[in-house]
């Protein structure tokens, strides 16, 4: 029986998904832009956690990477809620929220 | 009825009063205005001192030549029969009364208590007086510790604490540039001695103290003594070649403090220091320590043939070689001071030909009359201010008592009988004479001593009658002299009645039990009797030479194109020895410093230097990479997690497959 979803196959969404997130990193300029890619590079990880969660010799142990997504999960829309807090402060601080303008926080 | 015993035990009393003066007047001294600043404490001191020194000396006179040690363990390590001390080890401090120290403690005690009261009104219009009486007291008590020592490490011991003593009170007037250089130089060319003295030590160490029939002098504290005799010249056979070098350096070490050639440098410079301390310390006892050794080295224990040699050419030179220096010389203090360098080279010579003793009696006769001469001459300087002897004359007028105090310490000096130098320089004469049959090397040095009578009878006479005769001095400006208190004219008096008589003490025979040996107390033959004729007319001759050069005001100055000029000149150079020793300290010491200084200022600075001006400029650079730019920050993120995938990914197994791991 052939599955058509190999790992390699999966592997590759999430390098995917992990590349889209880095460029998105790399290139935007936007705040706003730049935690969405912050996201979709966290996303890559909790999907590795889910699907090597189904290769566990137990139900049981397979629920370690399954809580360990639901707990990334969590920490991405806590993550959003502080990013999206120093928008709104950066917004009222300088009018403006391209993070390439916010360089006073260096030596 | 003398309780021979009873007193003995009290002599460790002879270091500790001086001690305890020094104590109180350095601390009170301050506050005692009304005690001269604590002056009349260490002249009280300094009378309880005497009056116990002179006690014990009689004592020992009346014992016959006993010896009586008072000993201390401090602590001492057994032996186990190996290592370095098989028979143990031991440090002991205690007092030795023996003939030649009772004799050294009559010197010390009586010099010393003259001084103190002397010095009452010699310095008392200075300033720091506190200091000075502490000082003085803290030498005498050096002194009296060094002269009543019984094992060569306290020797040691105290013979520093009189170099440190002499190094304070040379510099008394630190405020002088002069004076606080010729402090440290005396400080220095002594210590070259020391060091000498140092290694001598150990070389006696290393030999005697581990094997042999004296395998117990390091168990026993190196004693000079064991019970009631001299021990280790007895047990000091068999290695003759060790034994030389142990005394050539002992030798070394006298030289240095006695100012013997080629050390002899710094005594000149020590004038530098109020005459009383060059009366006390720097004629009539410190600078006597070298003898001392010399005397007790040769006692205790014994010099080869060839160490005496060494010894009587140190001496028999530099006796000739200071008085030409002291020809010269314009500078009352000098002249004295290079007769002091003279006479203890005689005593060296005495020494080295073998007759301790006599070498001895020289410096007891010698103390008195040198002390004389000093304290005749500070009463000078005292009475006009200065001591360049071509602004004085006539001062034999207004200062009758110090002139005749002078004149009796010149005549002693010069030997001419009856006073106390012509007994003991005529002994030791003839006792080096006596020598000359089976020693025929002796004679160049035997003939030196013998020159040096004229030169000595001629440099005295003339300082004599520069100062005190003529109608007036020569420069009008100085004050006008007048004989000083009784402080001053006490000791004078009281010096110059030993400068008399002392040289007659050996004729009695309880007092000749504190020299005991050859020569003492000297007699006359035939062959002395022509010698002390030959050195009676040498003296009489440089007196006569003296009187007809400078006598009654006269001032002798030689044609200007005259062959004297530079032999003056060179002999005011002082030989250049002092120029060449300044040459040797600043072009070869300086220049090894300055060596030193580059290697560690370039070398080892530089590098360190180096490294932190390398790692702050690279970290300056790193700086500005730090820009505040989020994206710039996430962009390291990113390479560096690139760097990390290819490596674990490629390198990494690039590696293990080509065993590289």
């Amino acid at each position: 029986m052939s599955d058509p979803i190999t790992t390699a196959s999966f592997l590759g969404l999430s390098g995917a998904l992990l590349g889209i997130g880095l460029f998105g990193i790399l290139t935007r300029r936007n705040f706003i832009l730049l935690l969405i890619a912050i996201e979709i590079a966290i996303n890559a990880a909790v999907l590795n956690f889910v699907y090597f969660a189904a290769f566990a010799s137990t139900p049981a142990s397979g629920l370690n990477g399954q809580s360990a997504a639901v707990v990334l999960v969590g920490l991405a829309a806590t993550e959003i809620a502080v990013g999206l807090a120093i928008v709104l402060a950066l917004n009222r601080l300088r009018g403006s929220i391209n993070v390439t303008e916010a360089t006073s926080l260096r030596l | 009825m003398w309780q021979a015993t009873y007193l003995f035990d009290w002599a460790f009393l002879l270091p500790l009063l001086p001690a305890l003066s020094f104590v109180i007047v350095g601390l009170l001294g301050p506050r005692l205005k009304r005690l001269e600043h604590g002056g009349w404490v260490a002249v009280g001191f300094g009378f309880a001192t005497m009056v116990i020194g002179v006690w014990i000396a009689v004592e020992e006179m009346l014992s016959s030549g006993g010896y009586t040690d008072q000993q201390y363990t401090w602590f001492s390590i057994p032996g186990n029969g190996t290592g370095t001390f098989p028979n143990g080890f031991s440090l002991v401090v205690g007092t030795l009364v023996d003939p030649i120290s009772a004799l050294m403690l009559i010197v010390v005690t009586v010099v010393g208590f003259l001084v103190l009261l002397y010095s009452i009104g010699y310095m008392h219009h200075d300033g720091g007086l506190p200091r000075y009486y502490a000082e003085l007291s803290l030498f005498l008590a050096a002194m009296n510790g060094l002269v009543l020592s019984d094992n060569l490490l306290e020797f040691f011991l105290f013979w520093e604490l009189v170099g440190v003593c002499s190094y304070f009170l040379i510099g008394f007037y630190y405020e002088k540039p002069s004076a606080a250089s010729a402090a440290k130089e005396a400080f220095l060319v002594t210590r070259v001695g020391d060091i000498l003295f140092l290694l001598g030590i150990f070389v006696y160490f290393a030999t005697y103290a581990t094997s042999g029939s004296a395998g117990g002098w390091a168990a026993n504290g190196f004693p000079f003594v064991q019970g009631n005799q001299p021990f280790l010249a007895g047990a000091m056979g068999g290695h003759s070649t060790t034994l030389t070098i142990a005394g050539l350096l002992i030798l070394g070490g006298a030289a240095g403090k006695s100012a013997q050639f080629p050390l002899h440098v710094w005594l000149p410079d020590a004038m530098e220091g109020p005459t009383t301390v060059s009366a006390l310390i720097h004629a009539a006892t410190m600078v006597a320590a070298g003898v001392y050794l010399l005397a007790v080295a040769s006692l205790f224990l014994g010099f080869t043939p060839a160490d005496q040699l060494a010894i009587v050419a140190i001496g028999g030179f530099t006796s000739f070689f200071a008085a030409t220096m002291a020809l010269v010389n314009t500078d009352i203090k000098r002249v004295i001071a290079y007769s002091t360098i003279s006479q203890l080279g005689y005593m060296v010579l005495a020494v080295g030909a073998g007759f301790a003793m006599v070498g001895l009696y020289h410096l007891f006769t010698h103390a008195f009359f040198k002390a004389l001469l000093f304290l005749a001459a500070g009463s000078v300087i005292h009475a006009v201010g200065t001591q360049d002897l071509f602004k004085m004359g006539g001062l034999g007028k207004s200062m009758r008592i110090t002139g005749f105090a002078f004149l009796v310490g010149g005549l002693s000096l010069s030997g001419i009988v009856p006073f106390a130098g012509f007994w003991s320089k005529d002994d030791l004469l003839a006792s080096v004479y006596g020598t000359l049959a089976t020693h025929p090397v002796y004679w160049p040095f035997f003939l030196m001593a013998l020159a040096t009578v004229f030169l000595t009878a001629y440099y005295i006479f003339r300082a004599f009658f520069l100062a005190f005769s003529g109608p007036a001095s020569r420069d009008p400006t100085l004050p006008t002299a007048h004989e000083a208190s009784w402080v001053m004219t006490g000791p004078l008096l009281a010096l110059s009645g030993l400068a008399m008589g002392a040289g007659l003490l050996p004729f009695i025979p309880a007092f000749a039990s504190l020299l005991p040996g050859a020569g003492i107390p000297p007699h006359y033959g035939l062959s002395e009797l022509a010698l002390s004729g030959i050195s009676l007319g040498l003296a009489a001759g440089g007196i006569g030479l003296a009187y007809s050069l400078w006598g009654n005001g006269k001032v002798y100055t030689a044609a200007p194109n005259s062959a004297l000029g530079p032999v003056r000149a060179l002999l005011l150079r002082r030989y250049y020895f002092k120029d060449a020793y300044d040459a040797i300290g600043l072009r070869g010491l300086y220049g090894l410093s300055r060596a030193a200084d580059f290697v560690e200022r370039y070398m080892i600075d530089g590098t360190v230097h180096g490294l932190e001006r390398a790692f702050g400029g690279l970290s300056n650079r790193l700086r500005h990479i730090e820009s505040g730019v989020v994206l710039d920050y996430a962009a390291f993120l990113v390479s560096g997690l690139l760097f990390l995938l290819l490596f674990l990914l490629v390198i990494a197994p690039w590696l293990v497959s080509t065993g590289g791991i």
